[in-house]
Protein backbone atom coordinates (compact mmCIF):
# COMPACT_ATOMS: atom_id res chain seq x y z
CA UNK A 1 0.00 0.00 0.00
CA UNK A 2 1.33 3.37 -1.04
CA UNK A 3 2.13 5.97 1.71
CA UNK A 4 -0.64 8.21 0.45
CA UNK A 5 -3.30 5.66 0.30
CA UNK A 6 -2.10 5.25 4.00
CA UNK A 7 -2.38 8.43 4.74
CA UNK A 8 -5.79 8.66 3.57
CA UNK A 9 -6.76 5.71 4.87
CA UNK A 10 -5.91 6.53 8.44
CA UNK A 11 -7.07 10.52 7.93
CA UNK A 12 -10.54 8.64 6.56
CA UNK A 13 -10.98 6.55 9.62
CA UNK A 14 -9.69 9.04 12.33
CA UNK A 15 -12.45 10.97 10.52
CA UNK A 16 -15.11 8.94 11.39
CA UNK A 17 -14.19 7.66 14.81
CA UNK A 18 -14.10 11.35 15.40
CA UNK A 19 -17.54 11.99 13.91
CA UNK A 20 -19.17 9.24 15.66
CA UNK A 21 -17.49 10.32 19.00
CA UNK A 22 -18.66 14.07 18.79
CA UNK A 23 -22.48 12.73 17.45
CA UNK A 24 -22.56 10.65 20.76
CA UNK A 25 -21.53 14.05 22.76
CA UNK A 26 -23.65 16.30 21.08
CA UNK A 27 -26.65 13.57 21.74
CA UNK A 28 -27.18 13.05 18.43
CA UNK A 29 -26.46 9.51 18.53
CA UNK A 30 -26.92 7.39 21.82
CA UNK A 31 -24.22 5.71 23.04
CA UNK A 32 -25.81 1.87 22.29
CA UNK A 33 -26.06 2.45 18.71
CA UNK A 34 -22.56 4.05 18.43
CA UNK A 35 -21.25 1.20 19.06
CA UNK A 36 -21.03 -1.00 16.03
CA UNK A 37 -19.82 2.39 14.74
CA UNK A 38 -16.95 2.94 17.17
CA UNK A 39 -16.23 -0.34 16.32
CA UNK A 40 -16.14 -0.13 12.45
CA UNK A 41 -13.98 3.00 12.89
CA UNK A 42 -11.34 1.48 15.13
CA UNK A 43 -10.94 -1.91 13.23
CA UNK A 44 -10.42 0.45 9.50
CA UNK A 45 -8.14 2.62 11.70
CA UNK A 46 -5.75 -0.42 12.57
CA UNK A 47 -5.99 -2.01 9.64
CA UNK A 48 -5.02 1.18 7.94
CA UNK A 49 -2.00 2.23 10.74
CA UNK A 50 -0.41 -1.32 10.88
CA UNK A 51 0.10 -2.25 7.39
CA UNK A 52 1.70 -5.75 8.18
CA UNK A 53 -1.73 -6.99 9.47
CA UNK A 54 -3.90 -5.63 6.27
CA UNK A 55 -0.65 -8.22 4.53
CA UNK A 56 -1.34 -11.22 6.12
CA UNK A 57 -4.92 -10.99 6.33
CA UNK A 58 -4.93 -9.87 2.29
CA UNK A 59 -2.72 -12.92 1.99
CA UNK A 60 -5.06 -15.38 4.33
CA UNK A 61 -7.78 -14.21 2.33
CA UNK A 62 -6.32 -15.10 -1.12
CA UNK A 63 -6.57 -11.05 -1.66
CA UNK A 64 -4.01 -9.87 -4.46
CA UNK A 65 -4.56 -6.03 -4.04
CA UNK A 66 -4.11 -5.57 0.14
CA UNK A 67 -5.95 -2.28 0.17
CA UNK A 68 -8.95 -4.03 -0.97
CA UNK A 69 -8.80 -5.53 2.23
CA UNK A 70 -10.25 -2.27 3.76
CA UNK A 71 -13.56 -2.38 1.49
CA UNK A 72 -14.11 -5.85 2.34
CA UNK A 73 -13.73 -4.82 6.16
CA UNK A 74 -15.89 -1.78 5.35
CA UNK A 75 -19.06 -3.39 3.26
CA UNK A 76 -19.00 -6.36 5.81
CA UNK A 77 -19.57 -3.63 9.18
CA UNK A 78 -21.97 -1.48 6.86
CA UNK A 79 -23.87 -4.98 6.06
CA UNK A 80 -23.67 -5.66 9.92
CA UNK A 81 -24.55 -2.33 10.67
CA UNK A 82 -27.83 -2.29 8.79
CA UNK A 83 -29.41 -5.63 9.76
CA UNK A 84 -28.54 -4.23 13.03
CA UNK A 85 -31.15 -1.14 12.53
CA UNK A 86 -33.40 -3.44 11.05
CA UNK A 87 -33.69 -5.27 13.96
CA UNK A 88 -34.03 -2.05 15.99
CA UNK A 89 -36.33 -0.45 13.53
CA UNK A 90 -38.43 -3.87 13.34
CA UNK A 91 -38.58 -3.59 17.26
CA UNK A 92 -39.56 0.00 17.39
CA UNK A 93 -42.37 -0.78 14.95
CA UNK A 94 -43.69 -3.30 17.13
CA UNK A 95 -43.49 -0.47 19.99
CA UNK A 96 -45.37 1.92 18.19
CA UNK A 97 -48.31 -0.97 16.94
CA UNK A 98 -48.64 -1.34 20.85
CA UNK A 99 -48.43 2.10 21.72
CA UNK A 100 -51.12 3.08 19.08
CA UNK A 101 -53.47 0.18 20.21
CA UNK A 102 -53.05 1.50 23.81
CA UNK A 103 -53.95 4.68 23.00
CA UNK A 104 -57.34 3.34 21.22
CA UNK A 105 -58.13 1.74 24.47
CA UNK A 106 -57.13 4.29 26.48
CA UNK A 107 -59.63 6.81 24.49
CA UNK A 108 -61.91 4.33 24.30
CA UNK A 109 -62.14 4.17 28.64
CA UNK A 110 -62.36 8.17 28.66
CA UNK A 111 -65.18 8.38 26.83
CA UNK A 112 -66.99 5.85 28.69
CA UNK A 113 -65.87 7.60 31.82
CA UNK A 114 -67.10 10.97 30.26
CA UNK A 115 -70.32 9.51 29.36
CA UNK A 116 -70.91 8.23 32.81
CA UNK A 117 -70.04 11.31 34.16
CA UNK A 118 -72.95 12.77 32.57
CA UNK A 119 -75.36 10.31 32.69
CA UNK A 120 -74.34 9.41 36.51
CA UNK A 121 -73.42 6.76 36.38
CA UNK A 122 -70.49 5.09 38.50
CA UNK A 123 -67.29 5.03 36.37
CA UNK A 124 -66.43 1.52 37.70
CA UNK A 125 -69.68 -0.17 36.56
CA UNK B 1 -71.07 -16.71 28.19
CA UNK B 2 -70.13 -13.28 26.86
CA UNK B 3 -70.03 -12.59 22.93
CA UNK B 4 -68.40 -9.74 21.40
CA UNK B 5 -68.74 -9.39 17.35
CA UNK B 6 -65.34 -7.88 16.40
CA UNK B 7 -65.45 -5.47 13.40
CA UNK B 8 -62.16 -4.45 12.00
CA UNK B 9 -62.75 -1.97 9.27
CA UNK B 10 -60.83 0.46 7.62
CA UNK B 11 -62.67 2.42 4.59
CA UNK B 12 -65.97 0.48 5.09
CA UNK B 13 -68.32 3.58 5.19
CA UNK B 14 -70.79 1.86 2.45
CA UNK B 15 -71.20 -1.41 3.79
CA UNK B 16 -70.62 -1.02 7.69
CA UNK B 17 -74.25 0.58 8.79
CA UNK B 18 -75.90 -2.19 6.73
CA UNK B 19 -73.52 -4.59 8.18
CA UNK B 20 -74.19 -3.38 11.57
CA UNK B 21 -78.17 -3.45 11.15
CA UNK B 22 -77.85 -7.67 9.98
CA UNK B 23 -76.00 -8.13 13.00
CA UNK B 24 -78.34 -6.62 15.44
CA UNK B 25 -81.35 -8.45 13.62
CA UNK B 26 -79.63 -11.56 13.57
CA UNK B 27 -77.71 -11.43 17.21
CA UNK B 28 -79.48 -8.38 19.04
CA UNK B 29 -78.11 -9.69 22.33
CA UNK B 30 -74.56 -9.74 21.12
CA UNK B 31 -72.45 -6.38 21.83
CA UNK B 32 -70.43 -4.74 18.71
CA UNK B 33 -67.16 -3.40 18.77
CA UNK B 34 -66.01 -1.45 15.85
CA UNK B 35 -62.01 -1.14 15.09
CA UNK B 36 -61.06 1.44 12.43
CA UNK B 37 -58.13 1.38 11.40
CA UNK B 38 -57.72 5.26 10.79
CA UNK B 39 -59.71 5.12 7.70
CA UNK B 40 -59.76 7.88 4.87
CA UNK B 41 -63.04 7.96 4.09
CA UNK B 42 -66.01 8.77 6.26
CA UNK B 43 -66.17 5.52 8.80
CA UNK B 44 -64.71 7.67 11.44
CA UNK B 45 -67.47 10.08 11.08
CA UNK B 46 -69.86 7.40 11.13
CA UNK B 47 -68.93 5.32 14.27
CA UNK B 48 -70.57 7.24 16.85
CA UNK B 49 -73.79 7.47 15.43
CA UNK B 50 -73.96 3.41 14.97
CA UNK B 51 -74.76 3.02 17.92
CA UNK B 52 -71.64 0.33 18.79
CA UNK B 53 -68.81 0.47 20.76
CA UNK B 54 -65.79 1.41 18.60
CA UNK B 55 -61.90 2.16 19.12
CA UNK B 56 -60.21 4.35 16.51
CA UNK B 57 -56.82 3.71 16.20
CA UNK B 58 -54.56 6.42 15.29
CA UNK B 59 -52.12 5.30 12.66
CA UNK B 60 -52.83 2.72 10.24
CA UNK B 61 -51.93 -0.53 11.68
CA UNK B 62 -53.62 -3.14 9.62
CA UNK B 63 -56.04 -6.24 9.97
CA UNK B 64 -53.18 -7.74 12.55
CA UNK B 65 -53.36 -4.19 14.87
CA UNK B 66 -57.15 -3.46 15.02
CA UNK B 67 -57.63 -7.47 16.01
CA UNK B 68 -55.16 -6.79 19.05
CA UNK B 69 -56.92 -3.83 19.98
CA UNK B 70 -60.05 -5.53 19.35
CA UNK B 71 -59.18 -8.62 21.67
CA UNK B 72 -57.28 -6.79 23.95
CA UNK B 73 -60.89 -4.89 24.88
CA UNK B 74 -62.10 -7.92 24.94
CA UNK B 75 -60.13 -9.62 27.72
CA UNK B 76 -60.50 -6.60 29.39
CA UNK B 77 -63.92 -6.74 29.46
CA UNK B 78 -64.33 -9.97 30.40
CA UNK B 79 -65.60 -11.59 26.80
CA UNK B 80 -65.79 -15.55 26.86
CA UNK B 81 -65.79 -15.12 23.11
CA UNK B 82 -64.78 -12.92 20.66
CA UNK B 83 -66.45 -13.53 16.50
CA UNK B 84 -64.07 -11.59 14.07
CA UNK B 85 -66.77 -10.22 11.47
CA UNK B 86 -65.34 -8.31 8.27
CA UNK B 87 -66.99 -5.02 7.58
CA UNK B 88 -67.78 -5.29 4.18
CA UNK B 89 -70.50 -8.03 4.61
CA UNK B 90 -69.31 -10.98 3.17
CA UNK B 91 -69.61 -13.20 6.89
CA UNK B 92 -73.03 -13.48 6.80
CA UNK B 93 -74.79 -12.46 10.85
CA UNK B 94 -76.56 -15.90 10.45
CA UNK B 95 -73.59 -18.00 10.81
CA UNK B 96 -72.43 -16.72 13.93
CA UNK B 97 -74.36 -19.05 15.63
CA UNK B 98 -72.89 -21.95 13.66
CA UNK B 99 -69.02 -20.37 14.32
CA UNK B 100 -69.52 -20.61 18.28
CA UNK B 101 -71.42 -23.42 18.60
CA UNK B 102 -68.16 -25.28 18.68
CA UNK B 103 -66.62 -23.13 21.23
CA UNK B 104 -69.49 -23.44 23.55
CA UNK B 105 -69.50 -27.19 23.66
CA UNK B 106 -65.48 -26.60 24.42
CA UNK B 107 -64.69 -29.03 21.41
CA UNK B 108 -62.42 -25.89 20.17
CA UNK B 109 -60.33 -23.46 21.49
CA UNK B 110 -60.62 -21.09 17.90
CA UNK B 111 -63.29 -21.78 14.79
CA UNK B 112 -62.75 -20.82 11.57
CA UNK B 113 -65.59 -20.65 8.80
CA UNK B 114 -64.30 -22.70 5.78
CA UNK B 115 -65.70 -21.64 2.30
CA UNK B 116 -64.35 -24.86 1.02
CA UNK B 117 -65.78 -27.69 3.24
CA UNK B 118 -68.90 -29.05 3.58
CA UNK B 119 -72.14 -28.61 1.47
CA UNK B 120 -71.42 -25.36 1.00
CA UNK B 121 -68.99 -25.94 -2.33
CA UNK B 122 -66.47 -23.78 -3.70
CA UNK B 123 -67.03 -20.01 -3.89
CA UNK B 124 -64.13 -18.97 -5.71
CA UNK B 125 -63.93 -19.29 -8.92
CA UNK B 126 -60.92 -21.48 -10.44
CA UNK B 127 -58.19 -19.31 -11.57
CA UNK B 128 -54.68 -18.65 -9.79
CA UNK B 129 -56.20 -17.14 -6.52
CA UNK B 130 -57.96 -20.31 -5.79
CA UNK B 131 -54.64 -22.68 -6.52
CA UNK B 132 -52.62 -20.40 -4.58
CA UNK B 133 -55.57 -21.32 -1.48
CA UNK B 134 -54.58 -24.42 -2.42
CA UNK B 135 -51.25 -24.43 -1.65
CA UNK B 136 -51.43 -22.60 1.40
CA UNK B 137 -54.30 -25.04 2.64
CA UNK B 138 -52.21 -27.40 1.93
CA UNK B 139 -48.83 -26.31 3.23
CA UNK B 140 -51.07 -25.35 6.70
CA UNK B 141 -52.01 -29.06 7.17
CA UNK B 142 -49.22 -30.05 6.54
CA UNK B 143 -47.60 -28.02 9.26
CA UNK B 144 -50.15 -28.07 11.93
CA UNK B 145 -50.97 -31.80 11.06
CA UNK B 146 -55.16 -30.83 10.99
CA UNK B 147 -57.08 -30.95 7.67
CA UNK B 148 -57.12 -27.32 6.85
CA UNK B 149 -59.67 -26.62 3.64
CA UNK B 150 -59.79 -22.65 3.94
CA UNK B 151 -56.31 -21.11 5.45
CA UNK B 152 -57.42 -17.48 4.24
CA UNK B 153 -60.88 -17.34 5.80
CA UNK B 154 -61.53 -13.83 7.85
CA UNK B 155 -63.77 -14.98 9.79
CA UNK B 156 -63.21 -16.46 12.81
CA UNK B 157 -64.75 -16.93 16.54
CA UNK B 158 -62.18 -16.91 19.89
CA UNK B 159 -62.42 -18.81 22.35
CA UNK B 160 -60.93 -17.65 25.97
CA UNK B 161 -57.51 -18.91 25.77
CA UNK B 162 -57.05 -18.04 21.89
CA UNK B 163 -58.31 -14.62 23.28
CA UNK B 164 -55.61 -14.25 25.81
CA UNK B 165 -52.93 -15.80 23.23
CA UNK B 166 -54.12 -13.02 20.34
CA UNK B 167 -54.69 -9.96 22.29
CA UNK B 168 -50.94 -9.87 22.78
CA UNK B 169 -49.88 -12.11 19.37
CA UNK B 170 -52.46 -11.68 16.36
CA UNK B 171 -50.20 -11.95 13.43
CA UNK B 172 -50.29 -8.58 11.25
CA UNK B 173 -49.80 -8.54 7.42
CA UNK B 174 -52.07 -11.21 5.91
CA UNK B 175 -52.34 -12.77 9.07
CA UNK B 176 -54.73 -15.70 8.54
CA UNK B 177 -52.37 -18.58 7.47
CA UNK B 178 -49.78 -17.53 10.35
CA UNK B 179 -52.76 -17.47 12.79
CA UNK B 180 -53.63 -20.94 12.43
CA UNK B 181 -49.69 -22.28 12.90
CA UNK B 182 -49.45 -19.84 15.81
CA UNK B 183 -52.65 -21.50 17.54
CA UNK B 184 -51.44 -25.24 16.87
CA UNK B 185 -47.84 -23.91 18.16
CA UNK B 186 -49.48 -22.79 21.41
CA UNK B 187 -51.19 -25.67 21.77
CA UNK B 188 -54.57 -24.62 20.79
CA UNK B 189 -57.32 -26.56 19.19
CA UNK B 190 -58.80 -24.90 15.81
CA UNK B 191 -62.07 -26.57 13.93
CA UNK B 192 -63.32 -25.45 10.77
CA UNK B 193 -66.80 -24.97 10.14
CA UNK B 194 -68.44 -24.80 6.69
CA UNK B 195 -69.93 -21.24 6.28
CA UNK B 196 -71.60 -19.89 2.79
CA UNK B 197 -69.79 -16.37 2.27
CA UNK B 198 -71.78 -13.56 0.58
CA UNK B 199 -70.18 -10.98 -1.81
CA UNK B 200 -68.52 -7.93 -0.42
CA UNK B 201 -71.48 -5.40 -0.10
CA UNK B 202 -69.17 -2.40 -1.10
CA UNK B 203 -65.23 -1.90 -1.40
CA UNK B 204 -62.31 -3.85 -3.26
CA UNK B 205 -59.94 -6.35 -1.68
CA UNK B 206 -57.11 -4.73 0.21
CA UNK B 207 -55.61 -7.85 -2.02
CA UNK B 208 -54.95 -6.16 -5.30
CA UNK B 209 -52.88 -7.43 -8.00
CA UNK B 210 -49.72 -5.25 -7.25
CA UNK B 211 -49.60 -6.33 -3.02
CA UNK B 212 -50.83 -10.20 -4.55
CA UNK B 213 -46.80 -11.05 -4.64
CA UNK B 214 -46.22 -8.88 -1.59
CA UNK B 215 -48.42 -10.45 0.18
CA UNK B 216 -47.42 -13.98 -1.13
CA UNK B 217 -43.65 -13.51 -0.21
CA UNK B 218 -44.74 -12.74 3.31
CA UNK B 219 -47.15 -15.13 4.30
CA UNK B 220 -44.60 -17.88 2.36
CA UNK B 221 -41.92 -16.51 4.74
CA UNK B 222 -44.12 -16.49 7.80
CA UNK B 223 -45.19 -20.17 7.24
CA UNK B 224 -41.48 -21.24 6.60
CA UNK B 225 -40.71 -19.50 10.00
CA UNK B 226 -43.60 -19.65 12.31
CA UNK B 227 -42.92 -23.35 13.27
CA UNK B 228 -39.12 -21.99 14.66
CA UNK B 229 -40.69 -19.97 16.54
CA UNK B 230 -40.80 -19.87 20.40
CA UNK B 231 -44.03 -21.08 21.96
CA UNK B 232 -45.70 -16.92 22.61
CA UNK B 233 -46.92 -16.07 26.24
CA UNK B 234 -50.60 -15.45 26.46
CA UNK B 235 -51.76 -11.41 27.94
CA UNK B 236 -53.07 -10.79 31.38
CA UNK B 237 -56.21 -9.16 31.40
CA UNK B 238 -55.08 -6.14 33.04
Amino acid sequence: MGNLVQIGAVAVSAALLLLVIDLVRRRKLTEEYSFIWVLCAVALLVLSVWRDILHVTARWLGVYYPPAVLLLVLIFFVFVASLYFSVVISGQRRQIEHLVEELALFDHRLRQVENNKKTGRDPHD
Amino acid sequence: MRVLILIPARNEAESLPAVIRSLRAEQPDIDILVVDDESDDATRELLSGLGVEWLRLCEHLGIGGALRAGLRHGLRAGYDIVVRVDGDGQHPASEIDHMIAPLLRSQADAVVGSRFSGSTGCQTPPGLRRMGQRVVAAWVSVATGVRVTDATSGFWAFGPRAIRVLAAHHPAGYPEPELLLLLAHSGLRVTEVPIHMSKRLAGRTSLTSSRLGLACATTALALLVAPLRRNVGEASGG
